[in-house]
């Protein structure tokens, strides 16, 4: 790896932020990378499943087997794919997903495996790298007034040397109001509207007396944010419109509630959605555990998709559905399964994948990937593609060391149509 | 910081794509043991220069070396004047005590007659406890200390107090590299701790943060745009070699501790076989001054400390003769010199002989001190290593005035020379020859014309850059995230409840879960009370959550550094910082699902409820300065540039963003220091006094620090007349006031 593979550093990213009120597009200057196919996807939606969501009680079911668990194996809407009991309506939309059976992952630490299978960079000590959102937001253009980037009810990795631009935008619970979006409460628009027209000729006159060009991009920023709240866009983040009907078919529940937004929001425009969720480290009654996690997420993970699917978004949405790591096959002494990196399941759907396949396997137990062994950044690269983004572009660190997006990763054959 | 032009970044780009292979890392012939500065300048050439500089007749000495200096580069340009005394006032308390004078304050300044008036408000500052709680974030920032990590919590209160008692530089730095032990219950080990006791990660960190020099890339390869071989930087990370980091599974205890064998070996992986790879012996690659020359700067420092050892072994002595306890006896030497001298070193000293005598029972037992890293530790921080003192020189440098001479502040290195190699030479021996302490350098920046330089305006943009480039004019610096922040609390009144009791009584619904009657058991319920407590955050008197959504972005909770320390000395196994942590909002969520995902398995019905709920919205916020750090990823402190202090070589980045904006147009912060309290000034000057003239100057004079003009005063009085009450105009008027960028700039 030599030094000299530059692209741009952050500084100077930010930059050309600046540069961009002088006429320069600051994509003009970043969009450096490139791909020879067309991008099949436009959009994600990520769902991580934090804590290590168990494989073989989801979408690797290893029926009969002492490792097999409580849950039995279904049909599905593709012939030979079977899935867990708990997901029966995500199993009649089988043939829009995708199913990486072979994962074969390195870190049992939660802290780790998250790390890894949100950047594909394994952690160090003295630098962050991107989360893959923001590699996303980084390359792709942010299309109309919401932020590219957006983590539902949860914390997304951050955007580190790609800088500021790409950090996710935050909502608590979705639905939830972002109270930063509206004026304080007991200020009346009219007034808040008056409040900011002075201001702006306060900051003119002060321009006015420098040539400071951060002063400048202050109002920039205040535009930015102004055109944000005024934006009929925001609509996307309320539920106040969503027909009970369709609340109660996603399930009426923070993650069927967080779908909903995701599916509005990525018609909004909106690049990469994460939608977070925890409750999967299940050391202990995995069962029961998991059978209700599969009531939350079965009815509204088969809604999205198929909603999406009518509406022809899903052929460029891409659905991912990851966690750090997968668990133990044995069953352990508290009812529970234990971490187990060496093989899960990532789900997938729409953004132009092949519906209705299955990528590699795990032996019959679940314990080690069997066929085509996946590695994490070969995931991500994989996202890359169906993207049109370039895994191996390379991006600065403040001590000017080059990164690939994504480490050495290539994408998934046979994923892609 | 943001001077990183889009050029030089273009100039980089188009030497990689022409794929200069002069720049091969592995075609490079091998160097053995290069050396980056040579020996300093010629003494005597630089002795004749500063007798020169002596006979000019304005500004500080400093003053003289820079404008000497700048006549020897040719710069004829004409420097900005220094600026009048309310612009210094507001300028030197925003550098030195994080937030902006109150108008009391300015009053005094005004009317205080004395000549050196400048100088005496400085040195006030400079004693203030604020001065202490402003400089620990720069040094946290500088040590990339996070109070989440390992023992983090500890170092931060370890330097808030050694910056109290005066610790020198070199000091704080030496015990930094060397100690061993436990997470927390020994501060400084949190320094080894951050970076996981990596040797080569560690190779690369104290070069960067002690001296200013990037070698982290000949970690894989000889430096492709530096003097750096594979082999200087595997030398130097084999200080760190015996070190590890252990994590006891049992306890839970996190230390960190020597080892007989090293584990940085040399040749690197791959290149040799792994029996033919051996211990690499430690050696430090940077150029000293000879053991044979003692220039002058050494000379005095050598004096300074030989008398500091003399005082302390006299002190010593004492305690021996009276055969009392040794902590005692310093305690009541302390009291008693300090009344007999009233002098600050005084303290700082014993304090020093206190900890010392302390520090020989801890270490004699517990942990065994690395010898390598002792060795490391005396060459990096003395007087003859040049890049120790002129790197932090350079970084309070580029802190108080704007621009660093050697730009960025980290990258010392025969591609990046300093614009002022004898000014930065001048200031960093007496830096030296002060013994290392922060106060006088501070001091000797701030009193110079050089930091009280007017800004300029209406050049062409290049033509401002030199002047600010030769430190003829301030460069305009947007305020430290957290100067505003208390800035605001300030301007605001905020420090304390500005409203009567009961005066602003409000109602809000809130969606609430609760067990549903007949499942579970009661102690269910009592585990989501305590949550809903976590949530609040905030006095008793208010639930934050209800009151204000979003309030959590703003305010945060305050590290006790004394009651840290004092954790630490007990040494306890955990200091607990968890409990100090902000709560964003997504792990309060985070939190509740998992809450209800227990209650899922316990087989306990929720059901979601409004529930109404009465508080007083009369809020007060304490310093950012003493928040746990780094605060939340959404907090307003990281939104306006504090960095998550993980990745070396990261500043902050001031650059405008929307999230700024929206934090500052619709947050809650901004809002309550608007409003008019009634136990304010300004609410007797328009109720009581009916002075509106007065008012408007009241709210610039609190806010802008400054008179406003005739025309100024007409248009607040429009502002404020579109309101029908007089208070709402007057808030109204604030909120643009602190919304501003005359607000965050400094003057």
């Amino acid at each position: 790896m030599g030094c000299l593979d530059y692209q741009m550093n952050r500084r100077a990213v930010l930059q050309a932020s600046l540069a961009s009120i002088l006429g320069f597009s600051m994509r003009d200057l970043v969009a450096l990378g490139g791909t020879d196919h067309t991008p099949t996807a436009e959009h994600v939606i990520f769902f991580w499943n934090g804590g290590g969501m168990s494989h073989i009680d989801t979408f690797d079911p290893k029926p009969g087997r002492p490792t097999g668990g409580e849950f039995d194996a279904i049909d599905t809407s593709v012939s030979g794919i079977k899935i867990s009991q708990i997901f029966p309506e995500v199993a009649k939309v089988m043939e829009h997903c995708a199913l990486v059976r072979s994962i074969a992952g390195v870190n049992g630490d939660h802290g780790r495996g998250t790390y890894q299978l949100q950047t594909s960079y394994n952690q160090t000590a003295n630098l962050l790298h991107p989360g893959f959102g923001s590699v996303v937001t980084s390359e792709k253009k942010q299309l109309g007034d919401l932020p590219a980037y957006v983590t539902i009810s949860g914390r997304a990795p951050k955007a580190s040397y790609l800088g500021q631009k790409c950090e996710a935008y935050f909502i608590g619970g979705p639905g939830e109001k972002d109270p930063y979006l509206s004026f304080p409460e007991g200020i009346a628009a009219a007034r808040g509207n008056q409040r900011l027209e002075v201001l702006e000729k306060f900051n003119g006159r002060f321009a006015e007396k420098s040539s400071n060009k951060e002063l400048k991009s202050t109002q920039t920023s205040i535009d930015e944010a102004l055109t944000l709240m005024r934006s009929p866009a925001l609509a996307a983040f309320e539920l106040d419109k969503v027909p009970t009907s369709q609340l109660n078919r996603y399930g009426d529940t923070p993650f069927g509630r967080g779908c909903l937004v995701a599916r509005q929001l990525v018609e909004t425009g909106v690049r990469f959605v994460q939608v977070n969720r925890g409750g999967f480290d299940t050391h202990m009654n995995n069962f029961p555990a998991m059978e209700a996690h599969g009531e939350i997420m079965d009815p509204a993970l088969a809604s999205l998709i198929a909603d999406l699917a009518e509406s022809g978004m899903l052929k460029k949405t891409l659905i991912v559905m990851l966690s750090e790591f997968g668990r133990t096959p044995k069953i352990n002494k508290d009812s529970g399964r234990d971490h187990w990196p060496n093989v899960f399941t990532c789900f997938m759907a729409g953004g132009g994948i092949k519906g209705g396949t299955v990528i590699g396997s795990s032996d019959e137990d679940g314990y080690e990937p069997k066929d085509n062994p996946v590695k994490v950044s070969n995931l991500h690269a994989s996202f890359c593609h169906a993207l049109g983004i370039d895994p191996d572009k390379k991006v600065m660190t403040p001590l000017q060391r080059p990164f690939k997006l994504v480490e050495d990763g290539t994408p998934i054959k046979g994923l892609f149509a | 910081m943001k001077r990183w032009s889009i050029l030089s970044a273009s100039v980089c780009l188009s030497l990689g794509v022409l794929g200069l292979s002069v720049f091969d890392a592995h075609a490079k012939p091998p160097v053995a043991q290069k050396k980056v500065e040579k020996a300093p300048v010629d003494p005597k050439a630089e002795a004749a220069f500063r007798e020169q500089a002596k006979k000019l007749t304005s500004g500080t000495e400093l003053d003289k070396v820079l404008a000497l200096e700048n006549t020897e580069r040719g710069i004829k340009a004409d420097a900005m004047p220094v600026v009048d005394n309310l612009t210094f006032l507001r300028r030197v308390y925003c550098d030195l005590v994080g937030r902006i004078p109150t108008n009391e304050e300015a009053v005094a300044f005004e009317a205080d007659q004395s000549p050196a008036k400048r100088n005496e408000i400085i040195d006030r500052l400079i004693a203030d406890e604020r001065f202490v709680d402003r400089w620990t974030v720069f040094y946290a920032d500088m040590f990339r200390l996070r109070a989440q990590a390992d023992g983090g919590g500890a170092a931060l209160a370890w330097v808030h107090q050694a910056i109290a008692d005066g610790m020198p530089h070199d000091e704080m730095s030496r015990r930094l590299i060397t100690t061993n032990g436990k997470a927390g219950a020994a501060p400084e080990v949190a320094f080894v701790l951050g970076d996981n006791a990596d040797p080569m990660i560690l190779a690369g960190v104290t070069s960067q943060v002690f001296m200013g020099v990037r070698i982290s890339c000949a970690q894989c390869h000889d430096h492709p745009f530096d003097v750096w071989t594979q082999e200087n930087f595997y030398g130097f990370a084999a200080y760190f070699g015996k070190t590890q980091r252990i994590e006891n599974q049992f306890t839970r205890t996190i230390y960190a501790k020597e080892n007989e064998r090293s584990t940085v070996l040399w040749p690197p992986e791959g290149k040799a076989k792994p029996d033919e790879r051996k211990p690499m012996k430690p050696s430090f690659p940077f150029d000293t001054v000879a053991a044979n020359e003692t220039p002058e700067y050494i000379a005095r420092f050598n004096a300074l400390r030989a008398k500091q050892k003399a005082e302390r072994e006299a002190l010593l002595a004492k305690a021996g003769e009276k055969g009392s306890d040794v902590d005692d006896l310093l305690a009541d030497a302390s009291e008693n010199e300090q009344k007999a001298k009233g002098k600050k070193q005084d303290d700082a000293i014993t304090k020093q002989a206190k900890q010392d005598a302390k520090d020989l029972n801890i270490k004699a037992g517990l942990y065994v001190t690395s010898e390598w890293r002792t060795q490391l530790a005396e060459l990096v921080t003395s007087p003859r290593n040049r890049f120790f003192a002129k790197n932090l020189v350079n970084r309070v440098w580029a802190d108080l005035v704007g621009r660093g001479i050697v730009d960025p502040i980290d990258d010392f290195s025969d591609n990046n020379p300093p614009s002022h190699p004898k000014t930065l030479d001048y200031i960093a021996d007496e830096f030296v020859a002060s013994g290392y302490d922060l106060r006088t350098l501070v001091r000797l920046i701030v009193s110079s014309q050089v930091y009280q330089r007017a800004h300029v305006y209406g050049l062409a943009e290049q033509d401002q850059q030199d002047l600010e480039k030769s430190f003829l004019a301030t460069p305009m610096r947007r305020m430290l995230s957290e100067t505003l922040y208390d800035s605001i609390i300030t301007a605001g009144h905020l420090f304390d409840v500005k409203h009567s009791p009961g005066k602003n009584m409000k109602t809000t619904w809130k969606l609430s879960q609760m067990v549903k009657p007949g499942t579970g058991r009661p102690g269910l319920a009592l585990t989501a009370m305590k949550f809903e407590q976590k949530m609040a955050m905030n006095g008793p008197e208010m639930d934050r959550e209800e009151a204000a959504p979003g309030l959590d972005l703003e305010k945060g909770i305050e590290i006790n550094f004394g009651k840290v320390l004092a954790n630490a000395k007990k040494e306890e196994s955990k200091v607990e910082v968890e409990e100090m942590r902000v709560m964003s909002k997504e792990e309060i969520e985070a939190e509740r699902m998992r809450a209800q995902m227990q209650t899922q398995r316990r087989g306990v019905d929720y059901i979601d409820r409004y529930v109404k709920a009465t508080f007083d919205d009369n809020p007060k916020f304490g310093s950012s300065l003493r928040m746990s750090s780094p605060a939340a990823p959404e907090h307003f402190l990281r939104v306006f540039g504090q960095t998550d202090r993980e990745i070396l070589g990261e500043t902050r980045d001031h650059a405008p963003n929307m999230r700024q904006a929206l934090m500052m147009l619709n947050g809650q912060l901004i809002h309550e220091a608007s409003r008019v309290g009634e136990f304010e000034p300004m609410h007797a000057v328009l109720a009581e006094q009916k002075n509106l003239d007065g008012a408007i100057k009241l709210a610039y004079r609190e806010i802008l620090t400054r008179e406003p003009t005739a025309d100024e005063i007409r248009e607040a009085k429009t502002i404020i007349a579109a309101q029908k009450d007089q208070f709402d105009g007057m808030a109204d008027f604030r909120w643009i006031l602190l919304n501003c960028n005359e607000f965050r700039f400094l003057p």
